[in-house]
């Protein structure tokens, strides 16, 4: 039995919905250039920039991994935000790679790469980029649609899981497609202030109903001293928190939708605040989703605990959280959902459009005909998330889903950034080497994971050393491919010479 | 409390402040910076016209 109340919390989740479509729409009419719509017309300042990427990496996906983690790892499920937080700060205060990025002038991380490697490795890189991208983001809705249908206790014989999912979806097209970066950024404002006042309130219930001293005997009961130290912990161990260093770091230098915030900067100082001041959140991000899953843990007797872990934390929110506290919660989640949504529909859309379109529109579209595409092509995009969303059958951890697919970008074009920016030997040979090799070992991980004669060796070799490997693999290749062009040529000049 | 405990429990107190604070500065200074970059962006469009 939830305690979500038609109409007490409805009317609350409803003036949410109101403000956010009026405020998403309100901001089209400011949208004139393609520049506008990527990247707001690169007129973001801090704050505004602090609001819109903690708002875009907070979705309701987010909050159910990590209480997951919570739930199946205690405290240790936490690490992959302490890693984020460092390797944020430390990009943030040196400007690694973000610096020389911003201060290039472009729109994605592939038109730098074409100034350095050529077109070929541009469209390479995008393509990538949106496949890596668009298979992370594809569970996004289904889970989302899970937690929503759980936490209000809706019956899916009158609200099939499917119609929420199209709703909330069909809401975020629309004002994504009219105003673009604008209309994300400003909704993306009000979806932070909404979601951080849901999670602050939840967790302070939590830590003062439940209380910290019975939390922490249930981790120490259920997991040991595992559940506090990720190297000791059976299931995770130095391969997994080496993976999460590598996944974090990786993602802060090159996860489209965090860059588009650096992109979208006034300037590349603006940039760089931005990354050091939102640091600490993915510290917050892991932590208060974890401390509600090891609620969960301490709180759900043995018949109330589903046989899904994924479902352990929204089952407990259902029968814990108070009556009118409730449409806060579903509210704070729909705007963390949301926010996630317009934001990666359009990143990924951006990306389309500059650089695997590049061939056919570059210096021959107007700024009306490239606008026209852009909202296309996001609207494309939300029909391809409702259909995988629908059929994809998730196997495994959702953040190991989401990590393995995200390494088939992460790892390749991490590699490609840091050697465009700081390798001058670095070529297209080596380049090419690396997004293939990238590719490769994550996606046959994916393959391997969801045939049935081959999955029990997928989850011997396991998510953690198979996305270690793709790392390694793709910086191999990028020092191999290139030093191989340069030999080469070194040889043929000899032999003309 | 042992020593790994003590650490997550400092650092959940440190992360429930943190974000307290953050989340009322953002939402003050955050809502300034929308204004100005609107009226940036109104100014461009009559320049632009």
């Amino acid at each position: 039995m939830t305690h979500f109340s038609f109409w007490i919390d409805g009317p609350i989740v409803g003036v949410y919905l109101l403000v956010t479509m009026t405020a998403g729409i309100f901001v089209r009419k400011y949208v004139g250039k393609v520049e506008h719509f990527l990247v707001a017309g690169r007129e973001m300042d801090v704050f505004l920039g602090i609001a819109s990427l903690a708002a875009t990496e907070f979705g309701i996906v987010t909050c159910m991994y990590t209480a997951e983690a919570g739930y199946k790892y205690g405290f240790s499920g936490a690490t992959p935000g302490i890693c984020q937080a460092l390797a944020m700060l430390v990009t943030g205060t040196t400007g690694f790679c973000i610096r020389p990025l911003r201060d290039s002038g472009v729109l994605t991380i592939p038109e730098l790469l074409d100034r350095r490697f050529g077109p070929q490795v541009r469209w390479a890189a995008g393509l990538v980029i949106v496949l890596g991208g668009l298979l992370n983001m594809g569970v996004f809705l289904r889970i989302g649609g899970e937690f929503l249908v759980l936490v209000c206790g809706l019956n899916s014989s009158t609200f099939p899981l499917e119609w929420m999912m199209t709703l909330l979806l069909v809401m975020v097209t629309v004002y994504t497609i009219l105003g673009g970066m604008l209309s994300v950024l400003v909704t993306d404002f009000l979806q932070f202030v909404v979601m951080s006042v849901g999670l602050l309130v939840v967790t302070i219930l939590v830590l003062t109903n439940i209380g910290w001293d019975k939390l922490a005997a249930t981790v120490a009961e259920r997991h040991g001293p595992g559940g506090f130290n990720p190297f000791v912990h059976p299931e995770l161990g130095w391969s997994y928190v080496l993976f999460q260093a590598l996944v974090t770091t990786a993602a802060v230098l090159t996860w489209q939708t965090s860059i588009a915030r650096v992109l979208a900067a006034k300037d590349t100082v603006t940039g760089q605040r931005i990354y050091t001041r939102t640091s600490f959140f993915f510290v917050c991000r892991f932590l208060i989703p974890g401390l509600w899953g090891i609620a969960a843990l301490a709180v759900l007797s043995g018949e109330q605990t589903p046989n899904n872990p994924l479902y352990a934390m929204p089952t407990f929110l259902s029968q814990f959280v108070p009556v009118g506290v409730m449409g806060l919660l579903v509210a704070a989640m729909l705007a963390a959902d949301m926010s996630t949504d317009s934001s990666y529909m359009l990143t990924w859309g951006s990306v389309i459009y500059n650089d695997l379109l590049a061939p056919w529109h570059r210096d021959r579209w107007s700024e009306s005909a490239g606008l026209a595409c852009n909202r296309f092509i996001v609207a494309a995009i939300g029909l391809f998330l409702l259909g995988y969303g629908l059929w994809y059958p998730l196997k495994g951890n959702v953040w190991d889903y989401l990590a393995v697919t995200g390494t088939i970008y992460l790892s390749s074009i991490s590699t490609l950034l840091i050697a465009c920016c700081y390798w001058p030997r670095a070529n297209n040979w080596g380049a090419f080497a690396a997004i293939a090799a990238g590719a490769v070992i994550p996606s046959a991980f994916l393959v391997l994971e969801q045939l049935s004669v081959t999955s029990p060796l997928a989850k011997q070799v396991g998510p953690y050393y198979s996305g270690i490997a793709a790392y390694v693999a793709a910086a191999l290749a990028m020092v191999v491919g290139s030093l191989l062009k340069v030999l080469l040529k070194r040889d043929k000049a000899k032999e003309q010479g | 409390m042992n020593m790994a405990e003590r650490f997550w429990w400092l650092l959940t107190i440190f992360a429930v402040g943190w974000y307290l604070t953050v989340t009322i500065y953002v939402a003050i200074r955050g809502a300034l910076d929308i204004r100005q970059m609107l009226a940036r962006l109104e100014s461009q469009q009559s320049h632009d016209e």
